[in-house]
């Protein structure tokens, strides 16, 4: 499995998995309308301060074999090219070409 | 006309009793102004963990043969491109460092 582009989406999700329950909790005492606004200022600043890769929007699901950005279905986690390339050598039991 | 409207404020009333009694019950959090709360955002479940989790654990890692093996290959073909000259250029030499600090 290719490392690069792995590694540094791994990255993204462990950092976005540790910070989660921090950024919530700002961001809800941000939006609270019954503070005060220099607290909601003050929480505002902190959610800007947590590290930008720690978002989940900024992890892509990446195919686990080929690291392909796009086309990856997120039940099996791998593109359908994998898909065929390791169904034709049979690695997926009852899994057979359609025809009916 | 005016039973309508006594009608109507009657069953808003009888609507809006309702909904108190059920969020007594249950334990839901009302607001009935439709102001912004931090209910909504706090009420969302944590699902950290399972977007960490995507990447699965590679068992080749568990095989030292293997790993040195790979470990191997990577260098020589490293050797390779760089007797061709074709190797990784030095620290502040890549075609995007030049252009920063000219």
């Amino acid at each position: 499995m290719p490392e690069n582009r792995n590694i540094s989406d791994n990255m993204r999700r462990m950092l976005a998995e540790k910070y989660e329950l921090r950024r919530n909790l700002y961001k809800a005492l941000c939006r609270d309308p019954e503070l005060p606004s220099d607290m909601r200022e003050q929480h505002r600043n902190k959610l800007s301060k947590l590290p930008r890769s720690s978002t989940f929007t900024r992890a892509r699901n990446q195919c686990i074999f080929t690291d392909r950005p796009r086309a990856v279905y997120e039940f099996f986690r791998f593109s359908p090219i994998v898909f065929r390339e390791l169904a034709s050598w049979g690695a997926w039991t009852g899994v057979k070409k359609a025809c009916w | 006309m005016s039973s309508g409207r006594l009608k109507s404020m009657l069953a808003s009333a009888v609507i809006a009793g309702v909904t108190e009694a059920r969020a007594r019950i249950f334990g839901h959090i009302l607001n009935p102004t439709g102001q912004k709360s931090l209910h909504k955002i706090l009420r969302k479940k944590l699902f950290g963990d399972k977007v960490a989790e995507w990447y699965p654990y590679d068992i080749k890692k568990d095989d030292k043969l293997v790993m040195a093996r790979k470990e191997e290959e990577r260098l020589s073909k490293l050797e390779m491109l760089k007797r061709r000259g074709k190797g990784p250029p030095k620290k502040g030499q890549g075609r995007r460092a030049v252009k920063r600090n000219k």
